[in-house]
């Protein structure tokens, strides 16, 4: 079948404009929904460049308790270089942690005058193999029983925490954006059915001198794209404005070190875009082919 | 051209618009279909072009058993069969032109052919001076024209028309009656439905007459009753 490209230009920007109210409402839903869909997108690439900045310099401090011996020291040490988990490890012993905790307490004179080597604990600094939330732990239990040792901390329950709370706001991001996506399809597919309503004449005509069906449908598929890509434009205007008023000033924010990592390029946002653009496409051809596939049944 | 098996059409709730009918329409033929309304004219035409299908029997049109037919080849089927209508079913917002091209192209007729062949069947029904003219601004006779014009601009080979004269004067029928006998001239098999007993009486063409769904005549050079 020949189709005839000037012709479906004519006639999709023809229904696009007859039914203006309709259009616009599609194409506002689509970009909702879009704008949601990216901003989870977006989020969940936050959360991932924290976690992996975390991750990155993840170590695990094995403090020694002030009592322990010689002997239990060097034990510690063994056993650190036989495991496998541990991919390096260094032992700060009583003058650097000193050296330290000077600094630490630079702005307290009272504090740093009072502190004596003693009481600085000596500890291992060990960094893992592998940086996963599971294996870190796993390695600090291991060491947590060993004898000399006081304390095993890490910045693991942190990891944990930032992913969970952004896994259960994605979540959230991404239902209101799957909601919206359905009111999209319904949408347009209502349009979609009062655009062929309003056409049903033509329609007649078409199928009394013998149009095929896919030469009818087509202007009405290409419209219900039309919106969904209009819509997607649309999001991706509201995402990079909303990357410069929410998240680039929130980055920039000196109080919420957090979301240092929230600072991200236009064109990472226009770059994330364009498959919610593709998905908006498919959502709007879903919504029209529904809406033509009933009203055509011969 | 067409042939009718031992045809039976029954609506809900058993209104049989058509029953046992049987005949057969050669190339060339020129039939009027008449009988009371609701005796199932319409019903013959729409089995024809398969807007409808049969209970029972077989319906062919140019050799093929159209019951048959898978639903993406009847456009295929329709571009054979030109139908023209008592309300004409023009399109309000389209020029004369504009009505007859749209035709040619929502069945993806090149832009030189709509150009030449438009012009040409404007002339040939009568309305070579109105094609910028808009449905509204015409008689109700130069809309049939119009009407007749697209369905015969595509060259098909039946023309079905369901009481084209059924709105227009006595006068203006004639002139209807003269273009759709040209059209017959060219070889296109016409098959037409009326009331309008004059009309039947003065041409003498076959004439298949309907009660109630039932085939009670069919007579060659025959009246309207």
């Amino acid at each position: 079948m020949a189709l005839n490209l000037n012709y479906v230009a004519r006639e999709t920007g023809q229904n696009l404009i007859r039914n203006p109210t309709l259009t616009v409402a599609s194409v506002i839903t689509v970009a909702i929904a879009l704008t949601l869909a990216g901003v989870a997108l977006l989020v969940g690439e936050g959360v991932d460049k924290l976690a992996g900045k975390f991750r990155d310099d993840v170590q695990i401090i094995i403090f020694v308790s002030p009592d322990a011996t010689d002997e239990q020291v060097s034990a510690i040490e063994a056993s650190l270089e036989e495991n496998p988990e541990v991919a390096d490890f260094s032992y700060v012993d009583r003058d650097a942690a000193f050296a330290e905790a000077q600094e630490l307490f630079e702005d307290q004179p009272t504090m740093a005058d009072l502190l004596r080597p003693e009481d600085v604990p000596t500890s291992f600094r060990v960094k893992p193999v592998n940086p996963d939330i599971d294996s870190v732990l796993a390695l600090r239990s291991i060491f947590q029983r060993h004898p000399g040792v006081q304390e095993v901390t890490s910045a693991a329950e942190a990891i944990r925490a930032i992913q969970e709370l952004s896994q259960k706001l994605s979540y959230g991001v991404y239902f209101a954006a799957a909601v919206s996506s359905v009111t999209a399809v319904l949408l347009i597919y209502n349009t979609i059915r009062t655009a062929m309503f309003a056409r049903r004449r033509e329609i007649e005509v078409m199928k009394l001198v013998g149009a095929t069906n896919w030469f009818i449908r087509v202007p009405f598929i290409i419209e219900g794209m039309a919106q969904a890509l209009l819509g997607g434009l649309l999001a991706i205007a509201l995402l990079l404005g909303l990357n410069q008023v929410l998240f680039r000033s929130l980055a920039r924010n000196e109080f919420f070190e957090l979301f240092r990592q929230f600072d991200f390029a236009n064109s990472t946002v226009v770059l994330q875009s364009i498959p919610l653009v593709l998905v908006g496409m498919v959502i709007g051809a879903i919504g029209s082919g529904f809406a033509v596939g009933r009203f055509l049944d011969v | 051209m067409i042939r009718l098996e031992n045809v039976t059409k029954v609506y809900k709730g058993d209104v049989v618009a058509l029953r046992d009918g049987s005949f057969e329409i050669n190339k060339g033929e020129f039939v009027f279909l008449v009988g009371p309304s609701g005796s199932g004219k319409s019903t013959l035409f729409r089995l024809m072009n398969r807007e409808e299908r049969p209970q029972a029997g077989r319906i062919f049109v140019a050799g093929k058993d159209i019951g048959e037919l898978s639903s993406w080849k009847i456009p295929y089927l329709r571009r054979n069969i030109g139908s023209v209508y008592q309300d004409y079913k023009l399109l309000l917002n389209k020029s004369v032109y504009e009505n007859v091209a749209f035709a040619l192209e929502v069945i993806g007729r090149p832009r030189h052919v709509i150009k030449t062949q438009v012009p040409a069947i404007l002339e040939l029904v009568g309305l070579a001076k109105k094609q910028r003219n808009y449905p509204n601004e015409l008689s109700g006779g130069e809309q049939q024209r119009v009407s007749i014009a697209r369905a015969f601009v595509n060259r098909p080979l039946i023309l079905l028309a369901d009481e084209p004269t059924g709105n227009l004067d006595p006068a203006t029928s004639v002139g209807i009656m003269r273009l759709l006998d040209r059209i017959n001239r060219t070889g296109t098999t016409v098959v037409m439905a009326t009331h309008d007993r004059s009309i039947v009486d003065t041409m003498r063409r076959r004439v298949i007459e309907l009660d109630r769904g039932t085939i009670i005549r069919d007579q060659a050079r025959g009246v309207y009753e």
